[in-house]
């Protein structure tokens, strides 16, 4: 039974703020730069380490008594008294003992650091290998007692368990209890969870969960009237079903992933409808559209993906339109079907777009190479392909809600975060969520080797290049970890070392336990590991037995990525903890980002210049390739901002439906 | 709203569930516009409009509290598939309703969503009041009461009969006008005395307040509600004006357009009973006051209200009768329209017109409005500079940033950021940079012909003024005037008895020198030098008088003619010495002398000048041709000739202090320009006309630069 007070909480969002616009922008911006001055860090870093000396104070202190101030400490937070933030310092030196004492780590004064700067809002950039799993607790310590909903967000089920479960003697310990919620769970077990102080769980879930309990409350979601309402209806269910204890506090680790990357597809939660008219229509509308001929009735547009009928197609569509079933009869709507039709045939390619899965289309994430079971395709074009491959016509699905996540992470009254990469993003957090990022120095200093990229000007060299290497480095013993752009290049790459008889392992990111336990073994000696981006991540490479002797483990990169922060994410991947390592990335003039970023001029002058070998030519070139890369980040980062301003504007467009969320 | 919005949306789950209906007040009214159908609704409460498709209203009228939108929607689609409007329009349609205040939603709105939209708007309100600061507009109170009370009253007003009595009262006053035109038009010229300045706007406050209410009088009659009525600022000037807007709602044209138009009718009719006024008082502050009130309620009118090209009366007049709601506003769209898609290629542009004629009204409209807009507010500029230098300088900038800046940042920001051009940007910057360069390269780089005007006179090279040496009384003219004389030919007899008696005494004297010489040559030796100096001193006065006395005989001392138009009346006159008596023109040879103004001189000296053609007045057709000039390195401040002045009806200004019409108000320079002689033109001596140099080739921006730069200068000594 809750009380009155967290029933209120329970479906109470913070109203994010509007977006800046001109002048306030900038004014904004500059705001957010001094948010990240360095004096902060200093001023910061020096109380951690303070703290970490004074955790040692406590080493002599009998559990129980140590206990007894924890008891003490969370009271104090619980009830948001307010000398807490003098006690700051002494809570962050007791839990650091008690973590020493439960799992054994004493976190180094980096990662009190890293805590703190979470607790005050930040997003702490923190390397790979730092330990940010232990760091999360620290300010996740401080919510669970103040008993606002404290939600630690990991990149996946996996993580979120693994993370959950390694912790939690130290949450025990001091007083928090806590909770997973990953996809497989049913409502109940999803509410004891989210019941606890703490709760590890996927951006995916709490989204998901977010707008289930929002579509349960329905219009009544603004938390007086809710409470009102049931005061006045007793007799209805008291508990109206929540699985969730609210927004308050997010801890996002992998944060440019998770905030950035990923943000702005949305969360759809959708049923299945039946709409007999539509699937008769598709069915007809794709036999309609065989008998146009490309060119001549229709012009498919590559550019834009779109299809245009030319005026002969209009007349074939005025001859057939009395065919078709009841409202697509009119010509306008009869158009806009067989357009669609068209648009399924020349631009949806079965095992690029999508595979057939059990007489099933399983759509196919064109950047990652996931297959996204479960996903569909706007209202009626999922229809029309499904035509298109004669498949049995499945019901077009209805939304209820939907919600991007970057809108989604905008409701917490506290988020905050971690990653190994955000300078890049920096001003991207800062605008959309108020995050300044803070760059935590490492515990020891990084003794990682990077090479300079090595630059081809066709594709086939680089990758015989690429095996040579892999063949040279693997001869010494020294594990290699090759981490590739799509699951399709990462297949590539295994028929070519499979042709040259190495055994690796392959990880394309989709069972996430087996391939964590795989990364973790990358740093064995002779180990040799081909890894998508995504795959393991959040995952340490601890380097094998004599392996640092040998130089550590040695990553090659064999494409540069769309955003810079991509590439760090995986050179981080070596070196960690002060170990030695090496990374080195291989560019070809044919790789996506430069055919996609750079003028064919450019490309063309390029190819020259390298092929030729002309001094200066890999200064140019490199730097090319960084321009390209800094295009591709703006694009990227203005198509995100227009997400979001269009999402702003439909929201206020539609602010009669009484609803500040989307749904 | 396109017709090719697509039947789902991705957004229809917000909208499908939701109870609305259109709020209980709002009055749906049937219009056709153009001729075709639409549905006009309408707030009482807050003035709000909004029209509809047929289609959409359909849709829209079917809402009611207890049906959600996805229910109605599927009815509609049942029963009319082809016009219902796509789950896309219906959300557009649903929000653009929701910004107009329309809908009744069972949901209590966001609160603070709907505090941020008023806090927009307002701000948005007082942006425009700031931009429009020549407009600015202070509502006061709601005279909507009062003119229902007067309702009665003001019936009779609005009918035929009233019609005829404006007709009668407006003819006779326009006949008074005509037989009095003369007075008219010579106290027009007070109007802007200062002593007048008091009456002139009394007499606009008085007019324009008739004239508001005559709206407020028509509106109310057909129906329409005025609920404000205050004071705009027009051009800093405060004058009532009240809120008609509720005309729009009317059904009939017609009667939109004579609400209008009412204003004008009522300020004509007040111009002519002031003409009554005017024409039965003698001066005085009534007499005045009406002059005033007849010149405001005619100038203004036809000036300001009656033109559809600057948003008053006219325009709204013309907006009801092309039938055409937001004349304004749809002929930018049209352009806007018209540049996107056939300039810029943007292929989802959609024409916001229906017909060619439509089309060819809002084009139209939308050119001659923008360019008439630019000259009269320059036109106010310049006239309000003129008065007060600062606050002219202020309404300067002001409209330099309302708009130049600003249309040109937001041209700018649509170039870099307007989603309409994701596909054509490139081209759409290309072309905006090239015209841009293009204009530029043209206006400052290709030399166009550079010309300025002078007036002057036609003198001839070799004329002489005939003037007597010898004072006398004129005896006879010999030769009359216009006869062509040789040399040394007798023009002017005169007669001066005086000189004759002095030549007889100095005669005399001479005579009795003479002896006295005899006398010292004879009796003292020492005596004769001074005798003798005598003698030569009389000599000399004798021969000084006898030459006197030829030169009354006035003669010619060249070829030429013999010009003198009042040597007639000079006879039996007693004409002092150096007097002008007429003047002797060769008519071989012929100069132009051209008066050229300070702010023309620089050009003068640069020796740019490359041609110079001379035009007479009352032969305009004949070029004459100069084959050298000479301009005089000294500024003049006496005209060649009366006629080049403003008394003798010339362009030069003169000083006011000067009687003889020929000192001008600013030195200038002369130039003498030798004519050839043409055998089509007569060239007569005091002819006057223009000349015309052509500079070097000049590009068109430094020459416009130059003339705004002189006119500053020549204004305001900047």
């Amino acid at each position: 039974m809750s009380t009155l007070a967290q029933n209120y909480w329970a479906t109470r969002i913070a109203v994010p703020d509007k977006l800046h616009q001109g002048l306030d922008r900038i004014s904004h911006a500059l705001f957010g730069l001094a948010r990240r001055r360095n004096s902060i860090l200093r001023q910061m870093h020096l109380e951690a380490e303070q703290i970490a000396e004074k955790s040692l104070s406590f080493k002599h202190v009998s559990d129980h008594r140590l206990r007894e101030r924890l008891d003490e400490l969370q009271q104090l937070y619980r009830g948001r008294e307010k000398g807490r933030e003098d006690i700051l310092p002494e809570a962050f030196a007791i839990i650091t003992e008690a973590a020493y004492r439960t799992i054994g780590l004493r976190p180094f004064p980096v990662q009190i650091l890293g805590g703190m700067a979470m607790y005050k809002g930040y997003l702490a950039e923190m390397a790979t290998g730092e330990g940010k799993t232990l760091t999360a607790c620290l300010p996740a310590i401080l919510a669970g007692w103040s008993r606002r909903p404290c939600h630690i967000i990991t990149v996946n089920d996996y993580l979120a368990g693994r993370d959950a479960r390694e912790m939690s003697p130290l949450y025990n310990y001091c007083g928090v209890k806590t909770g997973v919620v990953t996809s497989m769970m049913d409502p109940a077990e999803r509410r004891h969870n989210y019941a606890q102080d703490v709760v590890y769980t996927t951006s995916k879930e709490i989204l998901a969960d977010f707008l289930r309990d929002r579509l349960k409350v329905g219009l009544c979601h603004q938390p007086s009237r809710r409470l009102l309402r049931q005061l006045l209806q007793s007799d209805r269910a008291r508990h109206d079903g929540l699985v969730m204890r609210g927004l308050d506090t997010a801890l996002v680790d992998e944060a440019d992933s998770v905030l950035i990357d990923e943000a702005v597809t949305p969360l759809i939660i959708s049923q299945a409808q039946q709409n007999h008219p539509l699937l008769l229509a598709c069915a007809r509308a794709e036999m309609v559209a065989r008998d146009f001929v490309a060119g001549d009735d229709y012009r498919a547009v590559l550019k834009y993906r779109e299809v245009q009928l030319t005026e002969s197609g209009r007349r074939k569509l005025d001859l057939i339109s009395s065919s078709l079933p009841g409202i697509w009869r009119s010509p306008g709507r009869c158009e806009e079907l067989v357009v669609q039709a068209l648009t399924a045939r020349a631009f949806y390619k079965r095992d690029k777009q999508y595979v057939i899965q059990d007489g099933k289309i399983v759509i196919v994430d064109e950047f990652t190479g996931r297959l996204m079971p479960n996903r569909t395709w706007r209202q009626g074009m999922h229809q029309a392909v499904e035509a298109h491959e004669q498949l049995a016509l499945s019901d077009p699905s209805e939304t209820l809600a939907r919600l991007s996540f970057q809108r989604f992470f905008r409701f917490f009254r506290h988020l905050s975060g971690m990653t190994g990469t955000a300078l890049e993003a920096a001003g991207e957090f800062w605008q959309i969520y108020k995050l300044p990022v803070l760059t935590i120095p490492t515990n020891r200093p990084c003794q990682r080797l990077h090479a300079a990229d090595r630059i081809f000007v066709d594709e086939e060299a680089k990758w015989l290049e690429i095996v040579a290497e892999i063949e040279r480095c693997h001869a010494t013993g020294r594990p290699v970890l090759v981490g590739t752009r799509s699951v399709k290049m990462s297949e590539k790459l295994a028929a070519l070392l499979t042709a040259k008889g190495l055994t690796f392992s392959l990880l394309n990111a989709v069972k996430h336990q087996e391939e964590a336990n795989i990364v973790a073994m990358a740093g064995a000696p002779g180990a040799l590991t081909i890894a998508t981006n995504m795959a393991g991540r959040g995952t340490d490479i601890k380097l094998g037995r004599g392996v640092a002797e040998q130089g550590g483990l040695h990553v090659i990169a064999t494409e540069r990525h769309e955003s810079g922060r991509i590439d760090r994410q995986l050179f981080g991947r070596c070196a960690r903890q002060g170990d030695p390592g090496s990374s080195q990335a291989f560019v070809s003039l044919n790789d996506e980002l430069i055919r996609r970023f750079a003028t064919p001029q450019v490309r063309g002058v390029l190819s020259g210049a390298v092929a030729s070998e002309a001094p200066g030519a890999r200064k140019v070139a490199e730097k090319s390739i960084a321009m390209a890369q800094r295009n591709a980040e703006q694009l990227a980062f203005k198509q995100r901002s227009s997400v979001l301003k269009m999402d702003t504007w439909l929201a206020d467009a539609l602010s009669f439906t009484g609803s500040n969320v989307d749904f | 709203m396109a017709r090719r919005s697509s039947t789902f949306s991705e957004s229809w789950h917000r909208v499908v569930d939701q109870k609305i209906a259109l709020r209980a007040n709002v009055k749906a009214r049937k219009r056709y516009f153009r001729g075709e159908l639409w549905y006009v609704l309408e707030d009482p409460f807050n003035n709000q409009f909004f029209r509809l498709r047929p289609g959409a209203y359909d849709f829209i009228q079917r809402l009611r509290r207890d049906r959600t939108v996805g229910e109605v929607w599927e009815e509609c689609l049942n029963r009319d598939p082809d016009g219902v409007p796509g789950q896309e329009e219906v959300i557009q349609l649903l929000s653009q309703l929701h910004f107009a205040s329309l809908l009744y939603y069972e949901q209590p709105s966001d609160s603070a969503n709907l505090f941020d939209r008023y806090k927009r708007r307002k701000q948005r309100e007082l942006k425009s009041k700031l931009l429009s600061i020549m407009f600015f507009r202070l509502p006061l109170f709601d005279p909507d009461r009062l003119l229902k009370r007067c309702m009665p009253v003001t019936r009779l007003l609005v009918n035929r009969w009233a019609a005829l009595l404006w007709m009668g009262v407006v003819g006779l006053a326009l006949k008074l006008v005509i037989d009095r035109f003369d007075a008219v038009t010579s106290q027009a010229q007070g109007v802007l005395a200062p002593d007048n300045l008091f009456f002139l706007y009394l007499g606009l406050v008085l007019v324009k307040t008739l004239h508001e209410f005559g709206h407020a009088v028509v509106c109310r009659h057909y129906g329409g509600e005025v609920h404000t009525m205050g004071i705009m600022f027009l051009i800093f000037t405060p004058i009532p004006y009240m809120d008609a807007t509720s005309s729009w709602s009317f059904r009939n044209r017609w009667h939109r357009a004579l609400v209008g138009a009412a204003g004008m009718i009522v300020e004509v009719f007040a111009a002519g009973l002031a003409t009554f006024v005017w024409a039965y008082t003698g001066p005085g502050v009534i007499h005045s006051l009406a002059y005033n009130m007849m010149f405001i309620a005619s100038v203004s009118t036809v000036l300001f209200n009656a033109n559809p090209l600057l948003r008053f009366d006219g325009y709204y007049i013309l907006s009801d009768l092309l039938d055409i709601p937001n004349l304004h506003t749809r002929s930018q769209q049209y352009l806007r329209h018209l540049v996107e898609h056939y300039v810029f290629a943007y292929q989802d542009s959609t024409s916001p017109v229906e017909t060619r004629r439509e089309a060819g009204w809002l084009a139209v409209f939308g050119i001659l409005s923008g360019i008439y807009r630019v000259v009269v507010f320059a036109g106010i500029i310049l006239f309000i500079a003129d008065q007060f230098l600062l606050a002219g300088l202020v309404m300067a900038v002001v409209c330099i940033i309302s708009w130049g800046v600003v249309p040109l940042v937001k041209f700018i920001q649509y170039l870099a950021t307007s989603p309409r051009l994701a596909r054509t940007r490139l081209r759409a910057t290309a072309i905006s940079v090239g015209t841009l360069t293009g204009v530029i390269l043209f206006l400052a780089v290709i030399p166009f012909p550079s010309r300025f005007r002078a007036p002057g006179v036609v003198e001839a090279v070799e004329h002489i003024q005939v003037v007597n040496y010898t004072a006398g009384y004129v005896d006879a003219v010999l030769t009359p005037s216009g006869t062509v004389v040789e040399p040394d030919s007798q023009l002017l007899r005169m007669r001066d008895q005086e000189l004759d008696l002095e030549i007889r005494a100095a005669e005399a004297q001479k005579a009795e020198t003479r002896a006295l010489e005899i006398l010292a040559m004879h009796r003292s030796q020492a005596d004769l030098e001074p005798v003798r100096k005598r003698m030569a001193a009389i000599e000399d006065k004798l021969t000084n008088l006898r030459h006197h006395q030829q030169a009354l005989m006035v003669r010619s001392s060249q070829r030429g003619t013999w010009v003198s138009p009042h040597c007639n009346e000079m006879v039996g006159t007693w004409i002092p010495r150096g007097t002008k008596l007429g003047e002797v023109v060769c008519p071989e040879q012929f100069r132009f002398s051209a008066v050229v103004s300070q702010d023309d001189a620089s050009s003068l000296f640069d020796g740019q000048l490359q041609r110079a053609e001379v035009r007479l007045y009352g032969q305009g057709g004949q070029d004459l041709q100069v084959e050298s000039y000479k301009i005089i390195p000294f500024q003049h401040d006496r005209l060649p000739s009366a006629a080049l002045g403003w008394k003798g009806g010339g362009e030069v200004p003169i000083s006011a202090a000067d009687q003889t019409g020929l000192a001008a108000a600013e030195p200038f320079f002369l130039i003498y320009a030798e004519l050839t002689s043409d055998p089509e033109v007569t060239l007569l001596h005091g002819r006057s006309g223009k000349i015309r140099f052509s500079m070097e080739p000049e590009p068109l921006l430094s020459q416009w630069t130059r003339s705004l730069r002189q006119l500053l200068q020549k204004r305001y000594q900047i």
